[in-house]
């Protein structure tokens, strides 16, 4: 009987994290510990710079989401310097956050999500006929012929017969938490292609109002594009209405695709109502509608929920001294008046100290500090941010497409509204979300051109550029809801240069360690409760994990010379 | 005319680990007046967002500080089957590394022609280093070995 389990790096995500969870005699998940196991330094490296530099610095900390670290880097230093962006520029920073959330939505779901529930094996045994017929019966997507899924399966035979299983590799196939039948499990693979195909064109907005892809060009002060519907080295009609043609696909794809798939997987577990967690979720908010500063002018609302009571919506203040803060009790840092005491961003520290075994070790030791991720909490709660948290919030706050699209989804599913607090609440709420950002590509489209027929083509405000303008001390937040969650960046200038540099990232939310008082961290409370069919193959552990949508490359960085394919379990 | 995509790959911010966006950035700015089918990316650590990239192509140049560090230091090249296994590496979004989007091509039946692949044993890791002395001196060989190699691929 197994008692402790060590899964360590968890696969399919950004980074490093190590998780160990205690087991009862049922192979039930009694306790857990998350550990990011690798250190990040970015606020050390912007300490010195020039100010308007640092989004180039800070959209390199990750692999995903560079574009999301760039928009929150740009609008600290606006913030701070009391800049106001023109109006095309809110629209196209908009527009790109929008591109980058649906894309990225779309990639977790298919590529690093969907093999938690998905059997790759299990489709080769699929009749082509069969899952023609299902395909065809949950969405008018074209391609849902049983020829079309033969010659998939084939393809994907010749690729298992090669032994290179490649991005199939590492899979539990044939475990026994997996529940969906062959033809859906086919289904469901050769639409993990079709999204890798289709994501490549997502992006390419990116290129054309970043300049370049994949590390698009941001400004302070606005974006570094250049509109001019007439002339063909700017962004003109012909640009435009390519970007039209993408974001039109988009929305097809999201409704034809990835809403029916969600719904016909989520059929077959919604027996598994697990992972649910704190109850407790942050929003900072984001697509603003007006000006950065104006709240209330928020898509994407801000706020805060505790102990699942959506009937209170609490308000939430980044630059309150009290609100946000960190704490380093279990993490290997020191504050130079105690560990326990929680530190607004503002009078943030990074000071390292590993005091944690020597590796090759076996288990940390989880009554002290066990992890290289500091502990985030709001007014002293652990929370949970990202699609769950603000689904939530904006059903609380009665948005009507969020309130339409939840109803739906739980009736088609024909559940309550408690499910919604669970590992595939949270996979279904990003799936929800994806398609409300696929609308939000058109809706900022649609007021981008409205603005450049009205003839404004500006784009940049360089009135404050020149730092002989600029205070000589100043403070500034940004923030943005990055895909994972609430992203704040906190900046101190001083003599034109960065004083302070505090990055606080979703996954440090989701996946920190116990705090002074005991409290555990999201991860750590939604893995309680969950039974595990085989320690072995911790393919629960995974699937939960996974809904949060871990990316622990900006909360540590990973550099791994001979790429730890083989994910270690150890039980004891 | 063949379509060329030059890839640089490798997180900038952790000394050594830059030697492949280096290395592009260099050869760009020598390859002043090559067509315009050749495109230079400055690739991070980007990546299933590289696909298109790699997928797109006729033939694909790659730099990346990928040689295990114990190696001689010294320009490593390797040409399409002779590519090592510890391309296995994982970069990122999300843990893909050449080696899966390569499978992933060859899934879609668009793996590229020809494909090179020059690298460098890293010296020092350290976050915010720069390119230390002993790759930077490796760099300029790397830069020319590159530009024989582009130009092969144009006449070729």
């Amino acid at each position: 009987m197994a008692e402790k389990i060590v899964v360590d790096p968890i696969p399919r995500i950004e980074g490093h994290l190590r998780i160990e969870a205690k087991l009862d005699e049922n192979n039930v998940i009694e306790d857990a510990f998350s550990s990011g196991t690798m250190w990040r330094g970015i606020e050390i490296i912007l300490k010195g710079r020039d100010p308007r530099d640092a989004w180039a610095f800070a959209e390199r900390i990750c692999g995903v989401c560079t574009t999301v670290h760039a928009l929150a880097s740009v609008r600290c230093v606006e913030d701070a310097l009391g800049i106001e962006v023109p109006l095309n520029a809110r629209i196209i920073r908009n527009l790109m956050n929008a591109t980058q959330q649906t894309q990225d939505h779309l990639v977790h779901f298919y590529h690093l999500h969907a093999l938690d529930w998905v059997d790759v094996v299990s489709a080769l045994k699929a009749d082509p006929k069969e899952a023609s017929r299902i395909a065809q019966s949950i969405s008018p997507w074209p391609k849902s012929s049983p020829g079309y899924f033969k010659e998939l399966q084939q393809k994907l035979v010749g690729f298992v017969e090669s032994g290179q299983l490649g991005i199939f590799s590492n899979g539990y196939w044939g475990h026994s938490a997996y529940k969906l039948p062959p033809e859906v499990n086919l289904i469901a693979v050769a639409h993990y292609l079709e999204a890798l195909d289709f994501q490549k064109e997502i992006v390419k907005i990116h290129t054309v109002f970043g300049g370049k892809n994949p590390h698009p060009n941001y400004l302070v002060g606005g974006m570094a594009c250049a509109i001019d519907p007439n002339r063909n080295t700017a962004i003109n009609i012909e640009v435009l209405s390519m970007v039209k043609k993408i974001i039109d696909e988009t929305i097809t794809f999201i409704e034809q695709v990835y809403i029916p798939d969600l719904i016909a997987i989520a059929g077959f577990y919604k027996g598994w109502l697990y992972g649910g967690g704190l109850g407790n979720y942050l929003c900072y908010g984001d697509f603003p509608e007006n000006s950065i500063d104006d709240a209330s002018s928020l898509l994407w609302p801000r706020g805060a929920i505790l102990n699942k009571d959506l009937s209170t919506i609490h308000d939430v203040d980044p630059l309150d001294l009290n609100q946000v803060t960190e704490e380093v009790s279990h993490s290997w840092y020191t504050y130079s008046n105690g560990d326990d005491k929680g530190l607004h961003p503002w009078e943030g520290e990074t000071n390292p100290k590993y005091t944690g075994p020597k590796p090759p070790f076996e288990f940390l030791d989880t009554d002290k500090k066990y992890s290289w991720l500091k502990t985030p909490r709001w007014k002293n709660n652990p929370m949970e941010v990202g699609p769950l948290a603000r689904v939530l919030l904006a059903y609380a706050k009665g948005d009507a497409m969020i309130k339409d699209t939840v109803d739906m989804v739980l009736g088609r599913l024909n559940v309550g509204a408690d499910a919604l607090y669970s590992t595939l609440g949270r996979t279904a709420a990003r799936g929800i979300e994806c398609l409300q950002t696929a609308g939000f590509m058109k809706h900022f489209y649609e007021q981008l051109i409205d603005n450049v027929k009205a003839g404004d083509y500006r784009t940049a405000n360089t009135e404050l550029w020149d730092p002989s303008r600029w205070p000589k001390e100043a403070k500034g937040f940004g923030y943005t809801e990055a895909p994972r969650g609430a992203l704040g960046h906190w900046i101190h200038i001083k003599d034109g240069k960065i004083e302070d540099y505090q990055i606080v990232v979703p996954s440090t939310w989701n996946a920190s360690p116990r705090d002074a008082s005991g409290a555990v961290g999201a991860y750590e409370s939604a893995l309680k409760g969950t039974p595990m069919a085989d320690p072995e193959k911790p393919l629960e552990i995974l699937r939960t994990v996974h809904s949060f949508d871990p990316c622990l490359a900006c909360a540590s960085h990973v550099f791994d010379m001979n790429g730890n394919e083989i994910i270690k379990v150890t039980i004891v | 005319m063949k379509k060329i995509n030059v890839i640089g790959l490798g997180n900038i911010l952790f000394g050594d680990e830059g030697f492949g966006v280096e290395a592009v950035k260099r050869l760009e700015k020598e390859c002043v007046g090559f067509p315009d089918t050749v495109q230079f990316i400055d690739g991070g650590t980007q990546g299933i967002y590289l696909l298109d990239y790699i997928e797109s192509v006729d033939a694909l140049l790659i730099y990346d500080a990928i040689i295990p560090s114990e190696f001689d230091r010294q320009v490593y090249i390797y040409r399409n089957d002779e590519l090592p296994a510890f391309i296995h590496r994982k970069m990122s979004s999300h843990q893909m590394g050449l080696s899966e989007l390569l499978s992933v091509a060859r899934l879609h039946a668009k793996v590229p022609d020809d494909i090179v692949l020059i690298g460098v044993p890293p010296k020092n890791l350290e976050l915010g280093s720069g390119i230390s002395p002993v790759v930077e001196k490796l760099l300029r060989e790397a830069v020319d070995k590159g530009k024989q190699i582009l130009t092969a691929f144009l006449n070729g």
